[in-house]
């Protein structure tokens, strides 16, 4: 009787042990709502993948949105930051990885209701059979696709995308005019 | 007792099969904010009501440059992570959405549900609202260095 016991203990608890994946972490903490330092086992692939069938062999080279499918329990996670600081996700440096099974170390976020599961900040990633690397690939496959956008200051003050619709609509999106009333009330 | 660990054990295999299986989508009409996921949900600028809108637009559009997933939020608070918008899954090249960050539109496409997270994929944009959602009037811009010191000193 004791055996079967102990395997229906480990049932009951074996949802709360599955949440918890902070066991090993050395993720850094950024003070986010609802963060939680977690390293886990996952599949990387990307999101349209994840929910269709449309799933090219480099999960779009960095274009597309990626997700990891945690092999513990299946579950579709949004890969929504990397680590750098300054406005950077992490596709870029999560699509060398395409299909392939690896470790990651970062953060899970969020504690919104109405967000029924939670994003995820990838820090660090290992490979199978590899090291551990940081996950702030962002900036040389950025500075490779805007040559031009060279000088001072850190990229997205240099981006040229960026920098055209804010000289068209300016800081607020509501055109030059409402920026000078604003800076004007404000400044 | 073996009953029970045995129907235990089968509800556990159905909750794994049920977490790897894909999705299934269903048509969507919708209206919605186009936001910065990463800012709303994580905190990293503020509460969620000061990074939407006017107040968030140049952080949004950085963050959308960035590849950082970009959402759509509908007015009873639910978001939508967007994945593809009229046909075009590469949206962190960039250069994608960056002309409708902030803006509220109203599109129709395929929702998609996986493991709590609602997405999205954008098939016809019906309508462009612009940035109706003026935040700056109360809480300035977020991030304060936003406007760089140039533009003020203009």
């Amino acid at each position: 009787m004791r055996a079967p016991l102990v395997v229906l203990a480990t049932l009951i608890a074996a949802p709360a042990l599955a949440g918890d994946y902070s066991e090993g972490s050395n993720a850094n903490s950024w003070g986010l709502t609802g963060e939680e330092k977690a390293t886990f086992t996952a599949t990387v692939t990307d999101a349209v993948c994840a929910l269709t069938s449309d799933c090219p062999a480099d999960c779009g080279a960095g274009e597309r949105v990626m997700v990891l499918v945690r092999e513990s329990d299946g579950m579709v996670i949004p890969a929504t930051k990397n680590l750098q600081t300054g406005f950077q996700g992490p596709t870029w440096d999560l699509a060398p990885y395409c299909g392939q099974t690896v470790q990651v170390d970062g953060l899970m976020v969020g504690d919104d209701p109405k967000l029924g599961g939670r994003l995820y900040q990838v820090q660090m990633i290992k490979p199978d059979g590899g090291d551990w690397t940081k996950a702030n690939g962002f900036t040389r496959p950025w500075e490779a696709r805007n040559p031009d956008a060279t000088g001072k200051g850190p990229w997205f003050r240099r981006d040229p995308h960026v920098r055209a619709r804010l000289e068209d609509t300016g800081y607020l999106g509501l055109g030059q005019e409402a920026d000078d009333v604003f800076i004007a009330e404000e400044y | 007792m073996n009953r029970i660990l045995a129907a235990m054990a089968m509800t556990g295999a159905i909750g794994m099969t049920t977490g790897a299986m894909a999705s299934e989508g269903k048509p969507i009409e919708v209206t919605g904010e186009i936001i910065d996921t990463w800012c709303y949900f994580s905190g990293v600028m503020g509460g969620p009501d000061a990074v939407v809108g006017s107040a968030h637009h140049t952080c949004a559009m950085w963050c959308a440059a960035g590849g950082i997933p970009v959402g759509m939020l509908t007015p009873d608070g639910t978001v939508y992570m967007v994945v593809k918008w009229e046909g075009n899954a590469d949206l962190a090249d960039g250069q994608a959405l960056l002309d409708v960050q902030s803006h509220t539109i109203k599109a129709k496409g395929m929702a998609y549900e996986r493991d709590g997270i609602n997405y999205i994929f954008v098939e016809d944009v019906l309508e462009d609202q612009g940035i109706v959602n003026l935040t700056h009037e109360d809480y300035g811009v977020i991030p304060g260095f936003a406007i760089p010191d140039s533009r003020i000193e203009q």
